[in-house]
């Protein structure tokens, strides 16, 4: 797909350009805290769950929506434009298959975090699931975009929080719900004509995890070579009892 | 949860044989209870101690203790909880079973738990694997690289975004402590392993075909449907012609066709039984013709049998043939719903003006919408109050309780024992004063099979 030469055009375009970037710059950060926002929903019900966490949860979710009433606004403002030119055009599509696609993980995400805050409930301390983790409040940070987060230390759980909560995030995951809904009815996006620009793999991203790569195959390799001559010695044993 | 995300979920909401897994929760809480549940050591790898690992004989004993369940019914159980996702095994992940021995394993975070809200997404396992593909070139498998291709394949308008959001988790996941991205990585992978399983095994989640609607539940009533076999047994149980006793008796046993008789559809005095069946439901009652005629009088003196007209017409139309299908709408429109019509029916406006304009151009099911409609009035208004009426009373009281047949009019037949004993006797009567000549013998002998031969047959 040819690039449209920029440099040769008037201020529509160049006001179009801005646009665009200001939209991938949106859509970028969307991405990333969404990212972040599984990280943080995939310890809720764990033994690493709280009130911090769900503080984080709910900042975190914040962030995301009000980015996403932004780049909602502005691609939808531009892509009913007819005005836009062709190639503009194809990448505000792009923009907005990538942000249709954020918006459906992030209602999975809060639809799970609803579900198990309603099977595990914080209350309760013991039946939250051991599941080996330490703590994610980094991940926040991450997502908020702040040096660090004020750790605000509320040990007891005020009462009707649970279930205030629980009607908050219903209403937000309502809200999602009718902003993918408005989108698919006011802009028509033809999916199978988009495409990518990106390559099929990833490139590996430098200061690769060598640390816990090595302890996940350490952890592989370490029963491994025990469990071979096991599996051994009960055939022999098998055949001695035949 | 009320939300309903169809567009989301493309109605494959129900996945019936998931329904254990509600169940498989509440174990799993117990199981990881600090106090009466597994007990639970620290995993070492290297330098790094994890906490929260069991042991898979651990597991064992504590679910065939809890369940009061012999040690190899502990083990399928604990596989099944293994399959399914909810606990995962540190070593040998790939295999989804529990061995009772001191193989590790750990409980998986709820957020990985199988459910039967939401499908396991592909773009999901694409940014998974795009996530592996990441940390090391190459550490794909053979059939996840032809995913990963056909995912390529398919999903390419929204490749970017997945390229980008694997990246974007990657990063996030090193914000996390090291032994926290261990086990999180150990997590994801026994998801997928789970979901996503390698050729040539099985998996757990195979339930069969998507449902259109919940077979948990009966959309009307909200009742389950095990409530509603069990409601169903209880009440035709008694009516039952094998489970209970078919007065006077069942033909097919005794001959006698009676029962039959009895029961037949235009009978003047109906039996208790039959009388008894039209109470359990209108269907009931309508699909009896006996019971239908009880009905149709008893509307005739409430002046409201255009109802029950109405809706045999329907009936009629429906089941009727192609050719008379025109001519039989139109009557009934005449008949029922025009303006002023002799037997005008009672039906919503809505109702009447979608009937209406449908029949103008008339098919088979063009008058379901009003049959509906009078089918729910009867149903609501007019049933209730026939069955206190006099000519259900009068009825019920008229019904006969034929006695059980008594079997005295049974044809005696020669039981096939009674008869060789007979021959045996025979024989040694013939042996005792035998005649010497052997051809004398067998003639007296096949002479004998023939006078016995017409008793045979009955």
């Amino acid at each position: 797909m040819p690039l449209v030469n920029n440099k040769v055009g008037d201020d529509c375009t160049a006001s179009g350009d801005k646009a665009l970037a200001d939209g991938k710059a949106l859509v970028d950060s969307l991405i990333k805290v969404v990212a972040c926002y599984r990280h943080l929903a995939s310890c809720v019900g764990g033994c690493t769950d709280s009130l911090q966490l769900r503080n984080e949860l709910r900042q975190t979710r914040e962030k995301a929506q009000n980015l996403a009433g932004d780049i909602c606004h502005h691609l939808t403002s531009h892509l009913r434009d007819k005005s836009l030119p062709d190639g503009q055009r194809k990448e505000m599509e792009l923009l907005w298959v990538a942000f249709s696609s954020c918006l459906e993980l992030l209602h999975v995400d809060m639809c799970k975090v609803l579900n198990i805050s309603g099977i595990v409930s914080l209350a309760d301390s013991a039946s939250l699931v051991h599941t080996g983790l330490e703590g994610c409040s980094d991940v926040a940070a991450r997502a908020l975009s702040l040096p660090d987060l004020n750790q605000a230390q509320t040990d007891s759980l005020p009462a009707g929080l649970e279930s205030q909560e629980r009607s908050t995030m219903e209403l937000e995951i309502s809200q999602i719900d009718r902003m993918i809904d408005d989108m698919e009815m006011k802009v028509n996006v033809l999916r199978w004509m988009v495409e990518p620009h990106g390559p099929q793999y990833a490139d590996p991203l430098s200061s690769t995890d060598s640390a816990s790569m090595a302890l996940q195959s350490i952890d592989e390799e370490q029963q491994a070579p025990t469990s071979q001559p096991l599996c051994q010695r009960s055939h022999i044993f098998v055949l001695l009892l035949l | 949860m009320t939300i309903r995300n169809a567009l989301r979920d493309h109605g494959q909401r129900y996945r019936p044989r998931m329904a254990c897994l509600k169940k498989a929760e509440k174990v799993l809480l117990e199981m990881q209870d600090p106090c009466t549940g597994v007990k639970s050591q620290p995993q070492r790898l290297v330098i790094t101690i994890i906490p929260h690992a069991i042991t898979g004989e651990d597991i064992i004993a504590w679910l065939a203790d809890r369940f009061q369940i012999d040690a190899q019914e502990a083990r399928s159980f604990g596989s099944m909880l293994v399959a399914l996702g909810y606990i995962y095994p540190l070593q040998d992940h790939k295999r989804l079973v529990i061995k009772p021995d001191a193989s590790l394993y750990r409980f998986q975070t709820p957020y990985f738990w199988p459910t039967q809200q939401w499908p396991v997404e592909d773009t999901d396992y694409a940014i998974y694997l795009a996530k592996r593909n990441i940390r090391k070139k190459g550490i794909l498998e053979l059939h996840e690289q032809e995913q990963y291709n056909h995912l390529h394949k398919w999903m390419n308008h929204k490749w970017d975004f997945v390229v980008m959001q694997a990246k974007e988790q990657y990063r996030a996941a090193k914000e996390r402590k090291k032994p926290d991205r261990v086990v999180f990585d150990c997590q994801e992978r026994a998801y997928w392993v789970v979901h996503r399983p390698p050729p040539g095994t099985v998996s757990a989640m195979d339930y069969g075909l998507d449902r259109r609607t919940d077979p948990n539940t009966d959309e009307v009533t909200g009742e389950s449907p095990h409530d509603l076999l069990v409601k169903y047994s209880a009440t035709y149980s008694g009516h039952d012609p094998f489970l209970s006793k078919c007065l006077p008796s069942n033909p097919w046993l005794t001959d006698d066709t009676t029962y039959w008789t009895l029961n037949m559809s235009n009978v003047e005095i109906p039996t208790k039984m039959r009388v008894e069946r039209w109470t359990f439901s209108f269907k009931e009652l309508l699909s009896d013709p006996r019971g239908r005629d009880d009905f149709r009088l008893f509307l005739k003196k409430e002046f409201s049998g255009e109802n029950l007209a109405f809706w045999e017409g329907c009936e009629d139309l429906k089941w009727g043939t192609a050719v008379a299908m025109r001519e039989k709408a139109e009557q009934i429109y005449k008949t029922f719903l025009a303006r002023g019509a002799p037997r005008w029916i009672n039906i919503d406006g809505k109702t009447m003006e979608i009937t209406v304009k449908g029949l103008k151009h008339p098919h088979r099911y063009v008058l379901d919408a009003a049959q509906t409609h009078i089918y729910m009035l009867m149903k609501k208004d007019s049933y209730g109050r026939y069955l206190k009426s006099p000519v259900f009373k009068e009825t019920l009281k008229k019904a006969i309780c034929p006695e059980e047949h008594k079997f005295k009019n049974r044809r005696p037949s020669l039981s096939p024992i009674i008869i060789r004993q007979q021959e045996q006797e025979q024989r040694a009567k013939m042996a005792a004063n035998a005649p010497v000549d052997i051809t004398q013998v067998m003639s007296k002998l096949s002479k004998q099979g023939k006078e016995m031969g017409p008793r045979h047959s009955k």
